[in-house]
């Protein structure tokens, strides 16, 4: 079953990850810190009233650290984060998963059944590490609990917990468990029959023995809403109803708000397969990124949102994360844009209830002052289009 | 290997260098396929201007020759560019405008291979009324070309096309045996078969005798003018590392299906 919290119009929240400082990602691999580093430290400390923040300041003077002393780090790179985001004015916040290596790579860290491979690309010059399943899958342990004990510890607003959701490691690993090499002189429907059995027990696999138990793990601390990050749930147009299978035995039975973010896909490929997927109470959603920069709410200037109208039509009712931030771009977008970004997708819905707002993906791609940036002007545009609703 | 590339490691995706070239600074991401990979979309409104500078598809000094050169085709960039123009027509600018410019830039630079990826028709298809302009666009890049011009089609089923593509203006065919099944490509072909058989997309070592029994099977039954062994898709999948082993493993089935073809 999943729970119902009962949440404001137009909600403002992140999505996920958010860039990690210089100062944190240097310490962390006992590199040298500089000037600079100390500065930003300082800086940021200062700027987001930091509690404290001298004692970061002394901490990071005294290098080499020990390991305590990382850990130690890491936990001020989350309350830096996780002070950012409620300094920004977000109603929901984490710390942009600044304890974790990456969404992926920290996953299958702390599972048994996965080998390392090495990187590819992604975009442009990112790249992403990427495993393979070589043997049972089994969460080795809890890997979201310690950050989230912390945060809870020193959160002012809501905390929403992203995790990496079943589909996406799976389609992000290699296969060298369950997928073989064949002989191409077999029929090609054959083999693709294989490969698509294989995958099936692959990502089913995932969620029962590595999700789920996690999940339940953070349930059992308090977490009471978890977004289920899914990047790559329509990677495979012929596996929509596999990933939303995969979501349903992550989640089912378990006492929380579950949500799932989606990003840079054709989400019309989502419908119908996601009308059977009524836990998810939430669809956090990137459109920005094909949108265009003109104000306005008709379709014609608001060319990124018309698919929108399929969420809106889910009989589930779930609400939508409405993405109005770009995050692939410097480009500060002007709290009239995301006004009125907010204000067509309430049009569509005409339902401010259903419409939470929210930056397209996470913002690791940029650097803290352009995210700040961003997410302070995202909420003041959600102040304009609650005055232009009058909520 | 008998033709080496750079491995387009300095382009951020297939596009890029030619969208350099033509001055346009791409912006919206788009997932590539069903991979976990993304490109920028090139932006081809108005007119496209003739390329004079495409340098950026040149590989440097390093890289031995013989050389192949792997550009996008045309059928591929007219279908994932943001444009406002008919696509057709489109397809056939670019050939003129882009890629022709850009080929010879390449022959230059020691190519004698010019692969064109195709993975759009593989993996969507293409109407019925678009293979004569694709035909037409090829002809713009094959006419007196002093390269080998192949045309590979990957990510998808090449075998209901196997006709239509054989008709088309090029030397050689590209097909993804991962997705392709040799018993629909037929035999006696009148062209080069660039044959796809080592998976791209997975870390899986292919076996070596089985690589070379498939190479055997398709020049015994297929038959075609040249065969060419390569991988179904692009290596950027894959990890350096894995790469390097199923390159190494491609070189090795390709060595002993020569010495067993010879025999």
């Amino acid at each position: 079953m999943s729970a119902e919290i009962d949440h404001k119009p137009l909600l403002t929240h992140e999505v996920g990850s958010l860039d990690k400082p210089g100062w944190r990602v240097k310490a962390y691999a006992g590199k040298p810190l500089d000037d600079k580093d100390l500065e930003e430290a300082r800086s940021w400390g200062e700027r987001l009233t930091v509690p404290e923040y001298e004692k970061l300041l002394d901490l990071l003077r005294h290098a080499p650290f020990s390991k305590e002393q990382k850990a130690e780090i890491q936990r001020w790179s989350s309350l830096y984060a996780l002070r950012l985001e409620e300094s920004a004015g977000l109603d929901v916040v984490y710390d942009g998963e600044q304890q974790r290596t990456e969404m992926y790579d920290w996953a299958v860290n702390h599972t048994n059944g996965f080998e390392r491979r090495g990187s590819v690309r992604a975009f442009d010059n990112k790249y992403y590490s990427k495993a393979a399943v070589v043997g049972p899958i089994s969460l080795r342990e809890p890997f979201h609990n310690a950050e989230f004990s912390y945060l809870v510890s020193v959160a002012d607003a809501e905390l929403k917990i992203p995790v990496t959701g079943a589909y996406t490691i799976a389609d992000w690993s290699f296969d060298e468990r369950y997928d073989k090499d064949t002989d191409l002189r077999e029929p090609a429907k054959g083999r693709r029959r294989k490969r698509k059995a294989a995958r099936r027990d692959f990502v089913l696999e995932v969620s029962r023995n590595l999700i789920r138990p996690n999940l339940d793990s953070l349930i059992g601390l308090g977490a009471r809403w978890i977004q289920v990050d899914e990047p790559g749930a329509s990677t495979e147009e012929d596996e929509l109803d596999l990933f939303v299978d995969s979501f349903n035995a992550s989640v089912e039975g378990l006492n929380a708000t579950f949500s799932t973010h989606l990003c840079f896909s054709d989400y019309n490929l989502f419908f119908p397969a996601i009308e059977r997927m009524s836990q998810c109470r939430q669809y956090a959603v990137g459109f920005a990124n094909y949108d265009s920069r003109e104000l306005g709410t008709s379709d014609e200037k608001r060319p990124g949102y018309q698919v929108i109208k399929k969420f809106r039509d889910l009989s589930y009712k779930p609400a939508l994360g409405l993405g109005v931030l770009d995050i692939h771009s410097d480009f500060i977008e002007s709290p009239e844009l995301v006004r009125d970004r907010v204000l067509y997708a309430v049009k569509v819905f005409g339902d401010p209830g259903r419409i939470h707002v929210t930056p397209d993906c996470g913002l690791r791609t940029r650097s803290w002052k352009v995210a700040y940036e961003k997410l302070r002007n995202m909420t003041a545009g959600v102040q304009l289009a609650r005055e232009t609703l009058r909520i | 290997m008998d033709l080496y590339s750079d491995g387009l490691l300095k382009w951020q995706d297939i596009f890029r260098p030619l969208m350099g070239a033509l001055g346009v600074k791409p912006h919206t991401l788009v997932r590539w396929f069903d991979t976990n990979t993304f490109f920028r979309a090139p932006e081809l409104g108005g007119r496209i201007q003739t390329v004079t500078n495409p340098d950026g598809v040149v590989p440097d000094a390093s890289v031995p020759r013989p050389r192949a050169a792997t550009l996008p085709s045309p059928f591929m960039f007219s279908r994932a560019a943001h444009t406002d123009q008919d696509r057709n027509r489109l397809m056939i600018e670019l050939a003129r405008q882009v890629l022709r410019p850009a080929i010879d830039a390449a022959v230059a630079g020691g190519a004698e291979l010019i692969h064109l990826q195709d993975p759009w028709l593989g993996y969507f298809g293409i109407k019925p009324d678009d293979w004569a302009p694709l035909g037409e666009a090829l002809g713009v890049l094959h006419h007196e070309l002093k390269a080998t011009l192949a045309f590979h089609v990957y990510f998808g089923d090449a075998g209901p096309h196997i006709d239509q593509l054989q008709r088309l203006p090029v030397d050689a065919i590209g097909v993804d045996l991962i997705e392709t099944d040799v018993a629909e490509l037929g035999s006696g072909w009148d062209k080069g078969l660039v044959a796809g058989i080592i998976n791209g997309r997975s870390s899986i070592l292919e076996s070596l005798d089985n690589t070379v029994e498939v190479a055997r099977h398709l020049a015994d039954t297929v038959r075609p003018r040249n065969l060419y062994l390569t991988s179904n898709c692009e290596l950027g999948y894959l990890p350096t590392g894995v790469a390097e082993r199923k390159v190494l493993r491609l070189g090795e089935a390709a060595r002993k299906a020569k010495e067993l073809v010879s025999v």
